[in-house]
């Protein structure tokens, strides 16, 4: 007789096959992270005699210098040694590490010792590097926000990238015309909303698929900016040459040695950031916004048999995360680019959603994956100018890569609201 | 408060849910309402809600005629709902499951008051002896306790009415006496309680008054002093209408199906079937009855192969099929009548003929190589069609254009095409009109008359009696009592399926 | 009657959408017009009645550049010379070659829609078969023309299957949802093709654009037409061959039926002993398969050479059209068809009244939008609602 196994009559066995899962899971991954230890020593030994110069402006570009010279065999040694502590960490509590930390803690050591690397003895300023990060993981955090919100309240978001390049296009437009710089961001702003709008309107009124009506604002987004910009803006020069958004020093602060130039001489959009950061949080997790949100995402039924307004709630998310992303779009255009240029998101609406998705659905979270995705940019725009031959598209890949590996849970399952895509009958 | 309702009629489309009910449930009393599937509770209930508006009739509370227009007005005139299955958000911990919706707020910003709601969710759990801890998520509590997230729900928004559907479902026996208590502490302390279910004896011990629902109307109210089970049985089950097939006597064989203490768990991973022991022979109809939810379902997708069970044995013609695939415990001569239509048994959008073929495409003649042979399926469907009486405009209409019987006619035509040597029927005939039923039934007793092993599910119980040569009940889970068919009378079963041995 | 009601049905929706496109984009047209919008305040009936003129060139011009000029076809037809005759058509094949990889691509999103997998990753799909198929052609220079060109057209298939079996395979193993699995793999596709075109063996020697060497000159597929300047090749018909295999597969076949039927009602699929697993992850290949064929034929057929922008929105364009077509093969190579000559007859468009072809990607948008909510359609022209069934199949499609 086969499967003669006990019956055990409890819940809690269930509770524990799922714990199985997730401890052979948490297994693999420690064995994984210990043999990239075991490797880090391997590059350390290949690189005791390089050194690296790292350094940064004290006060301000091209003023003082901190200088920070080190072997790079040297951090290798400390990134093995500490990622060997992490795997054999993980091994031993298996599901209950929390692995996101740890990775925060080990990364960056990884980074700075292949930066090293590359670098091959060439002296680095990093300052830019960080500073550029910031700026560069702005329209994709805010992107991610965006999604969040719209995620959080059981509607699916790809849209992010289309109205961002609206955002763009509008942004400037405006702020050409009136020839005030703040016009553009509010303009492009109400424009995000009115799309926000149309895509619950698609969706809870006509019930089309939210991966369909998304897929036509990406798409939409597209053909029309590059038809105004071919029709009316290549023509017309005067309307797309808007004021700029120039990068603001926060008294006293941005003059803190090394960090100043930094974290206080930045656009006011990484400001804006990283404050709608602490915003959402707050209003995620302590508000009953925030609740009723979280709800109608996790179980709208839930939330309508307490008489809330369900599909209320997924309007109003839809028109926030609509002004957020047109308000992120206007950074395109506004800040260092300077003009609208066509598909100039280039992506980084998607990347958005990779962020969302790395970072938890938590806007801390999110907003550190863009961080490393911005990274990611501000290293290879470093590399290029160092003029290190390391073929750019290695390092771009990455978000995508390590995204996918992120949904496919093989690094450590990540749950999104049970719900968001569902369509709600209310009753 | 004193709530009552007055000639409460719903009708939905074929069917009258809800025929001109009059209930009444006293301040500080608990009103037991007991029916069995489809006797109109629900529709009731999600009426007291604020979830439907009746097409008639009035609701009063305290002499106050009041109407709905969604759940927000139920719940600021006192009534609360505690749902069968719980309206808890899984990754919610229980301070924010108890105030969602009623959240205390401070002035800035809409701050969630989470202190003040904890206070309250603590004091309220200290009060009426509910044990929660506020600060666990609901994903890690036991049902048990789930429930009574959803009591502090109710008593959270000062709701004097509290409304429990069929509460006990999920609960384990201990479980369900810690309910009791609470649900008396309750009613000591004023609050008017419904309690709707379909067990005898929980109404007979908690219950105040008892009012009986069968068919969409009250059978009548009755108080437990001076009533029985065997009067509550037969006034929650009737005596309407009597299912008149021709079933000649049964001439079993040898064993076809055998199932040895077969534990099979739910979705949500709990053990749904416990411990089932059941045999089906060659020749005869064991019919399974019972109150929905207790397990059958699980059982029945255990046996075609849907669901693996824990523990136990089954076997089909003496082969194991613990671990075999749909597939494959089809081709060993099984036909399956799914429970629901619409979402297991056929695709809408596909034709008639499609459907016809959708477990057997794959086989000759209907395939040759990978590659359909639509003549001979439309031959065998065109066939199908002319015996089973399918009205349909034609093999090529898409199914979800039929009406529910010549749907379900569809599907029994589908299974019964090929042989058969066990046949598994889940509600064969639920929501179907009575020309459909008889022609049905026929069918099935046909097919037993020809050699065929035959397991029927229903909640239906006249059915289970028109056809079961030997009656099975499973009740929690179980296998509480199997009759033969001159001891299964509608009290005896009615019994067992209210959970008296 | 009613018959031929049925008939028509799949195609009112798909043609009440498009006029509507037409119709918001005239007015998008008109809005941005600016010189005749400039004169509004003064001569308002003079600018509004200009810039509609304006429109109406523009679309005829849209017209005669996708389907010829009928004056050059009373040319050739009276007696005209091969030459006469290749300018006379040279619109309507170019309109042919403009949709021989919307075929494949739209054909790719009728598989995979159609099985309940939203395989929105035809871009990376088409780009890499494309680029393969470069590789394997470039390996084999030297060898007879139709080896290479019959391995360079396996290997681009091959290359759009992988990429279609990574995000098909997650689903089925994890769960991973193939909307974002396939959005991250367009991207990595474009980045490897980026890395790739910088090799020395792919990379176009004297240019620092990304560009492979010419492979026109040692590989090319068949031309059809024995007419000078005429560039229509024997991929159009491999085309329609494909719809033909695809239609065979998804409505002859044993594995069709399991993915239609997992596509529209997955519980019942299961109940009936189907895979749905291996229904998902045979529906990616093949959808990957068709996608990278049709990146091979691009650049084996049409273009002769890879670069990073050889996929020039095939992959989104597939999807507008795959629901246009109602997820039919035959309805597919329809609507691929308009939009090739969209696409084509806009280049005309562009050049005579200098409306960017962008507007038409707009207006696909803008069907897609219309086509997936019927609902909405039928408000605008009040029409009732029909039979049961409902709108297009694009409800079936969406709701698995």
């Amino acid at each position: 007789m086969t499967a003669a196994v006990a019956p055990a009559d409890t819940i809690a066995a269930g509770a524990s096959a799922a714990g199985r899962r997730a401890l052979r899971l948490a297994r693999a991954r420690g064995i994984v992270i210990a043999a990239l230890g075991v490797a880090a020593f391997g590059f350390a030994n290949a690189t005791m005699q390089e050194q690296a110069t790292f350094s940064f402006w004290i006060d301000q570009q091209g003023g003082q210098a901190l200088t920070i010279p080190i072997t790079v065999g040297a951090l290798w040694i400390v990134t093995g040694v500490l990622t060997g502590i992490f795997g054999l960490y993980q091994l031993w509590r298996g599901a209950s590490v929390r692995w996101r930390l740890w990775l925060a803690l080990v990364l960056p050591l990884w980074i700075a010792a292949t930066i090293g690397t590359l670098l091959s003895g060439k002296p680095a300023t990093l300052t830019n590097l960080f500073a550029g990060s910031l700026e560069y993981a702005f329209p994709i955090s805010m992107g991610a926000f965006a999604a969040m919100i719209c995620e959080r309240s059981g509607m699916f978001d790809i849209a992010v990238e289309g109205k961002l390049l609206l955002g763009a296009c509008v942004a400037s437009i405006a702020a050409s015309v009136t020839g005030i710089v703040i016009v553009g961001p509010i303009v492009a702003a109400i424009v995000g909303m009115g799309v926000g709008l149309l895509m619950a309107w698609l969706a809870i009124r006509y019930r089309v698929d939210q991966i369909i009506s998304g897929t036509v604002v990406n798409f939409g987004a597209l053909g029309l900016t590059n038809f105004i910009y071919l029709r009316i803006l290549q023509l017309n020069t005067d309307l797309n040459t808007p004021p700029t958004v120039e990068a603001i020093q926060i008294p006293v602060l941005s003059h803190v040695p090394v960090i100043g130039p930094i974290l206080f001489a930045e656009t006011p959009y990484v400001y804006i950031a990283i404050v709608t950061m602490f915003v959402l949080t707050y209003m995620l997790f302590r508000t009953r916004w925030g609740l009723r949100l979280r709800a109608a995402g996790e179980f709208p039924q839930a939330a309508g048999t307490v008489g809330i307004d369900v599909i209320k709630i997924r309007y109003r998310a839809m028109i926030i995360a609509g002004a957020l992303a047109g308000f992120a779009g206007s950074y395109l255009s506004l800040s260092s680019a300077g003009s609208f240029q066509m598909n100039m998101s280039a992506g980084k609406g998607f990347i958005g959603l990779a962020a969302m998705i790395f970072g938890g659905w938590n806007p801390i979270g999110a907003f550190g994956a863009a961080l490393v995705f911005g990274f990611s940019d501000a290293t290879q725009a470093l590399l290029s100018i160092l003029g290190v031959d390391v073929p750019p598209q290695l390092l771009t890949s990455v978000p995508y890569l390590v995204t996918i590996v992120v949904v496919a849970g093989v690094v450590g399952r990540v749950r999104g609201p049970a719900m968001a895509g569902q369509p709600y009958e209310q009753a | 408060m004193r709530l009552e309702l007055r000639d409460i009629t719903k009708q939905f489309p074929g069917v009258l849910a809800n025929d001109r009910i009059s209930i009444q449930a006293d301040r500080g009393k608990v009103l037991g309402l007991l029916g069995e599937n489809g006797a109109g509770k629900t529709t009731l209930m999600n009426i007291l809600s604020g979830l439907y508006r009746p097409d008639s009739g009035e609701i009063l509370i305290d002499g106050q005629p009041r109407t709905f227009d969604d759940p927000a007005a139920a719940i600021r005139a006192g009534i609360g709902m505690v749902h069968q299955h719980f309206m808890l958000v899984p990754v919610f911990d229980v301070v924010d499951s108890v105030a969602l919706g009623a959240e205390p707020v401070t002035g800035f910003a809409g701050t969630f008051d989470r202190a003040s709601a904890r206070a309250r969710v603590l004091e309220l759990s200290r009060q009426y002896g509910l044990d929660v801890d506020p600060d666990a998520r609901i994903e890690d509590l036991p049902v048990g306790v789930r429930q009574r997230v959803e009591i502090l729900k109710a008593l959270y928004r000062r709701s004097d009415i509290l409304v429990l559907d069929e509460p006990s479902a999920v609960l384990t026996p201990s479980e369900t006496e810690e309910l009791f208590g609470i649900i008396r502490g309750l009613a000591e302390g004023g609050t008017t309680v419904i309690f709707i279910t379909h067990k005898l004896n929980e109404v007979l011990e908690v219950a105040d008054t008892i009012t009986v629902l069968r068919r969409g109307r009250v059978a009548g109210t009755v108080l437990p002093h001076e009533t029985s089970r065997e009067e509550l049985a037969n006034l929650m089950v009737g005596r309407d209408v009597e299912l008149t097939v021709h079933r000649g006597p049964a001439h079993p064989k040898e064993v076809v199906l055998e199932l040895d203490d077969v534990y099979v768990r739910d979705d949500r991973l709990e053990m749904a079937v416990r411990g089932v022991t059941l045999d089906v022979r060659a020749g005869e109809i064991v019919a399974v009855a019972g109150v929905q939810g207790n397990g059958q379902t699980e059982l029945v997708e255990a046996i075609v192969g849907l669901r693996h069970p824990d523990s136990g044995a089954m076997r089909i013609a003496g082969q194991s099929i613990e671990r075999a695939s749909p597939r494959h415990i089809s081709d060993l001569g099984v036909a399956h009548i799914p429970e629901d239509r619409m979402r297991d048994g056929l695709i809408r959008q596909m034709t008639v003929a499609e459907n016809y073929v959708l477990d057997s495409y794959h086989r000759k003649p209907y395939s040759d190589r990978g590659q359909l042979d639509r003549s001979a399926i439309a031959r065998a469907a065109a066939a199908g069609v002319r015996d089973f009486d399918i009205r349909t405009p034609s093999i090529g209409t898409f199914v979800g254009h039929l009406s529910g019987g010549n749907q379900q006619k569809v599907i029994v035509a589908r299974e019964f095409s090929r042989p058969v040597r066990l046949v598994v029927a889940a509600q064969p005939t639920r929501g179907l009109d009575v020309g459909s039923i008889e022609y049905i039934h026929r069918r099935i007793i046909e097919q037993r008359d020809a050699g065929a092993a035959i397991l029927i599910i229903s909640t239906e119980l006249d059915e289970v009696l028109a056809l079961g040569d030997r009656v099975a009940v499973m009740y929690a889970g179980r296998v509480v009592g199997i009759l033969p068919s001159e001891r299964a009378t509608k009290e005896a079963v009615g019994m067992l399926m209210g959970g008296v041995q | 009657m009613n018959a031929l009601r049925t008939r028509l049905r799949p195609i009112v929706i798909p043609t009440l959408a498009i006029v509507a496109a037409f119709v918001v984009g005239s007015i998008f047209l008109v809005l941005t017009d600016i010189d005749h919008m400039k004169s509004l305040a003064s001569d308002p009936v003079g600018a509004i009645a200009g810039s509609l003129g304006a429109v109406g060139h523009a679309y005829m011009a849209l017209i005669i550049g996708a389907f010829g000029d009928p004056a050059k076809f009373a040319i050739a037809l009276n007696g005209g010379t091969d030459k006469q005759w290749a300018t006379a058509i040279r619109p309507l094949t170019e309109t042919l070659i403009a949709a021989t990889p919307l075929i494949f691509t739209g054909l790719a999103v009728a598989v995979s829609f159609r099985s309940g997998v939203f395989n929105i990753g035809m871009d990376g799909q088409f780009i890499l078969g494309a680029l393969f198929a470069t590789i394997a052609a470039i390996a084999l220079k030297g060898a007879p023309m139709p080896i290479i060109l019959l391995v360079a057209l396996v290997a681009g298939m091959l290359a759009g299957g992988v990429w279609g079996f990574i995000p098909g395979f997650l689903k089925a193993r994890t769960g991973a949802h193939e909307v974002i699995t396939t959005i991250m793999l367009n991207y990595v596709a474009s980045q490897v093709v980026l890395f790739s075109l910088r090799l020395e063996f792919l990379r176009q020697s004297n240019s620092t654009q990304p560009i492979s060497k010419v492979i026109k000159d040692f590989v090319q597929v068949p031309m059809m037409l024995p007419l000078p300047g005429l560039r229509l090749h024997w991929g159009f018909v491999v085309a329609l061959l494909a719809a033909v295999v695809v239609s065979w597969l998804l409505f002859r076949t044993t594995r069709g039926f399991e993915l239609r039927s997992a596509g529209l009602n997955l519980t019942a699929a299961r109940y009936a002993g189907m895979s749905a697993g291996g229904s998902i992850i045979l529906a990616m290949v093949v959808s990957g398969f068709l996608a990278g064929l049709g990146g091979a034929f691009q650049v084996l057929g049409t273009v002769g050479q890879m670069s990073n922008d050889v996929n020039a929105g095939f992959g989104w364009n597939a999807i507008a059209l795959g629901l246009l077509g109602g997820l039919r093969p035959a309805g597919v190579v329809a609507a691929a068809l308009l939009f090739g000559a969209l696409r084509n007859g806009g280049g005309l468009m562009q050049v005579e009244t200098s409306i960017p072809l962008d507007l038409l990607v707009f207006l696909q948008a803008l069907v897609i939008m219309f086509v997936a909510a019927p609902g909405l359609v039928r408000t605008i022209y009040r029409l009732r609602q029909p039979a049961p069934e409902g709108g297009a199949p694009v409800e079936e499609g969406a709701a698995a």
